[in-house]
């Protein structure tokens, strides 16, 4: 509880005893009487993640973010923690259990076991969140598109592994409930007012303006949640309180409007690391601060350049020595190796088809990652990167495996038939050429939070980089590699 | 020995199957070679033979690049530009990517120094960036939107482009009526030996997108009528450059003013 307000105005190097552990009190519990200060750090394994909370510090008690909404115990707060950027990370998770001796709410049957089928007591029923940091997300078969309205898909879906038993009878697509269990990691609720920043009206990658909101009747950049199933940050706070939280009676309005305006004022980043001390230092722009004040939904490519925050410390002053230069000095490097290093992308929806950049095309991480600050695409970034679909998926047999079939024209990269453990964003447009395209993922607060990707499947930074660089044969150099983990490192 | 090598070059050079002309106009299918040259961002070169007379194209410049496991629609206009690539350059250029496989094939840069990506003309702004508006007196005028091969998808830095056009002057002049047509080339064409048409079925959905489209960027679609036909004639369109085949896919917007 005191944690968080001991490092205000602390110095790293006073504090460099407190990295070792995690205590118990970084967990912040619903309904927890708790001020949610301007400023909110948290150590992690590499540095201190801190949060900076727009306007006056806020009493938690009564406010919805922080209260259980429904019968299970859980609210925003469970899988959103300020410790984790946001979000949730396994060492978190795994401490959870053994505080609670797996009796949280964040254990709760609905989603955050295997499958509500499952001996809940159980930390093997729970293997996929303990383990993987994943929670199990119904999607409905057929599919509902973000706007809630019956979509036939153009493919078939049968179920070929089914490791949780939550794809099959009751629980599957071929069930009365008629459901599609696809297990994720959460997304930080934080850094949002880019998520939901209109850069363009059209969207390059589906050849269309964007698409609009039928509520508000507001384009949406389609960038919030890993398969876009919802528009605006109301509907998925909605979405997450009938899912997650089992809201199952009315929701009232202004509850969400209140969620929702407190995550639009949180600025999530790291904001100091053991090696290369305060990202802000010596003309460095690191930290949420910069988050906070800068302008959403710019293109990198033709403003500000993604992370040239840390552009400053390619040229370090030679009075600055010993492993702290050398760290800067990497994290410089693993900026101009994001936005420079280009390799030859290939095979993957949403890049090589359908906009007509080529298949292949020669370009570097910032094709995609290219709003400036954040690091997220301006464009609706649905894109499959493989890490979900096979031939590109590592193996996970923890995992359901799905096999579709496009019942129309074949995948563009895939074919006729593809094998997945997550449809992706064709579970919300119900377009075989959809499959394995997954949202791209916010790039801050990485330290927080491992493990990344959609399906946690890297449980590292440097598994991050080795998986594109296997993906797409980019032959990145150790040295690269390691540039690019402490640049991400230090988001 | 050497004069010999250089004399036969020189006959080569001038024989009619490796004759270029600037300007002429050439359409064929074929398989898209890929060069790795790396230049920076999205400057790889795309070749590709035309087999009827042997020559090789530079295809790059097309709004719509190729997917080197598909064979391609090339439609072009040869050009006198350099060769950066190792092809005869054509320039505007059009590809559309057709269903019909090809092994993949892709080349080293050899000596090639390829072309640093530049910012297409036809860009689409940021929406924060004002669009000027239109002056009155406002006349009833036509939008085009041209589309690759038996496609209804708006094509990248192209279509974008001109849809954000339309749409400027739409808002401009808030027009009593808009009509919107949608064109196929249905007729059968002969190409590299084979005959191609498109859908008619392609006239419908890209007349159908394209309202859609309008809709999504605010115009009432009460003030929409939505036609289609197919057999489409050539057209005076900004966007196709004056290759008149690629005229022929097309999306027509027609503004009405009050």
């Amino acid at each position: 509880m005191l944690r968080h307000l001991i490092f205000l105005g602390l110095s790293v190097a006073a504090l460099a005893g407190a990295f070792a552990q995690r205590a118990p009190s970084d967990w912040w519990a619903p309904n927890d009487v708790r001020t949610f200060e301007r400023q909110t750090d948290y150590a992690n394994d590499t540095g201190i993640v801190r949060t900076l909370l727009a306007g006056a510090p806020m009493e938690t008690v009564g406010h919805p973010f922080f209260t259980p909404l429904g019968p299970n115990g859980r609210a925003c707060i469970t899988c959103h923690q300020p410790a984790s950027a946001m979000g949730l990370s396994t060492d978190t998770i795994r401490e959870r259990w053994e505080t609670t001796k797996g009796k949280d709410p964040l254990f709760a049957t609905i989603d955050g076991s295997n499958c509500p089928t499952l001996k809940q007591d159980d930390p093997k029923s729970h293997s996929l969140l303990l383990e993987r940091g994943l929670i199990r997300i119904e999607r409905d078969w057929p599919v509902k598109d973000a706007a809630g309205r019956a979509v036939k898909p153009d493919f078939k879906l049968e179920v070929v592994r089914d490791p949780t038993g939550c794809n099959s009878g009751e629980w599957g697509p071929g069930g009365k409930k008629g459901k599609v269990s696809v297990y994720r990691r959460p997304r930080p609720v934080s850094n949002l007012k880019y998520l939901v920043a209109i850069g363009f009206a059209f969207d390059p990658k589906d050849g269309m303006p964007l698409d609009i909101d039928p509520e508000t009747g507001k384009p949406s950049n389609s960038n919030l949640l890993a398969d876009a199933r919802a528009y605006t940050l109301q509907a998925q706070a909605r979405d997450a309180m009938r899912t997650h939280l089992g809201v199952e009676n009315a929701i009232d309005a202004a509850k969400v409007q209140q969620i929702v305006d407190f995550e639009l004022r949180l600025s999530t980043a790291q904001a100091s690391d053991r090696r290369g001390g305060p990202l802000d230092a010596a003309g460095a722009q690191g930290g949420p601060m910069t988050l906070e004040t800068s302008q959403p939904g710019q293109l990198g490519s033709q403003g500000r350049a993604v992370w040239s925050e840390f552009e400053a410390w390619e040229k370090l002053p030679a009075s600055l020595t010993g492993e702290q230069r050398e760290f800067r000095e990497s994290v410089a490097r693993g900026a101009k190796v994001f936005r420079e290093k280009t390799f030859l992308i290939t095979d993957s929806a949403g890049i090589n088809s359908p906009i007509g950049f080529g298949n292949p095309v020669r370009n570097s991480c910032v094709f995609c990652h290219n709003m400036s600050q954040m690091g997220n695409d301006v464009a609706p970034g649905q894109v499959d990167l493989g890490t979900t679909t096979q031939p590109f998926a590592d193996p996970a047999p923890h995992l359901p495996l799905f096999r579709v079939t496009c019942l129309g024209a074949p995948h563009p990269h895939y074919g006729k038939v593809i094998y997945t453990s997550d449809p992706g964003f064709a579970m919300t447009t119900g377009k075989c050429a959809d499959v394995g395209k997954i949202t791209l993922q916010s790039m801050r607060g990485l330290a927080a939070r491992a493990p990344y990707f959609s399906n946690g499947s890297a449980k590292t930074l440097m598994d991050v980089v080795n998986f594109y660089d296997r993906r797409y044969h980019i032959g990145y150099s150790e040295k690269e590699k390691q540039d690019l983990v402490n640049l991400m490192s230090v988001l | 020995m050497r004069r010999r090598l250089a004399l036969l070059l020189a006959v080569l050079a001038a024989s009619p199957a490796n004759a270029q002309a600037a300007g002429e106009t050439v359409r064929f299918i074929s398989c898209p070679i890929y060069r790795d040259v790396d230049a920076g961002r999205k400057s790889g070169c795309w070749l590709a033979d035309e087999r009827e007379s042997g020559r090789r194209f530079d295809i790059g410049n097309a709004p719509t690049k190729p997917d080197w496991n598909h064979e391609v629609l090339v439609e072009g206009k040869v050009s006198s530009a350099p060769d950066a690539c190792g092809g005869v350059v054509l320039e505007p250029v059009r590809v559309s990517v057709l269903p019909g496989a090809c092994t993949r094939q892709m080349m080293p840069a050899e000596s090639f120094k390829g072309r640093a990506f530049v910012l297409p003309e036809r860009n689409v702004r940021p929406v924060a960036v004002p669009r000027p508006a239109p002056q009155p007196p406002f006349t009833e005028r036509s939008f085009f939107l041209l589309y690759d091969f038996n496609r209804d998808f708006l094509v990248y830095q192209l279509d974008d482009y001109l849809l954000d056009q339309a749409v400027t002057y739409i808002r401009g002049v808030r027009p009593k009526r808009i009509v919107v047509t949608g064109f196929a080339a249905t007729t059968p064409a002969s190409v590299s030996g084979r005959k191609i048409a498109e859908d008619a079925a392609v006239a419908k959905s890209r007349a159908q997108s394209v309202t859609e489209a309008l809709v999504r960027m605010g115009v009432d679609p009460k003030i929409v009528e939505t036609k289609w036909q197919g057999a489409a004639a050539p057209a005076a369109a900004p966007g196709a450059d004056g290759l008149v085949e690629a005229s022929r896919r097309r999306v027509e917007i027609r503004v009405f003013p009050k």
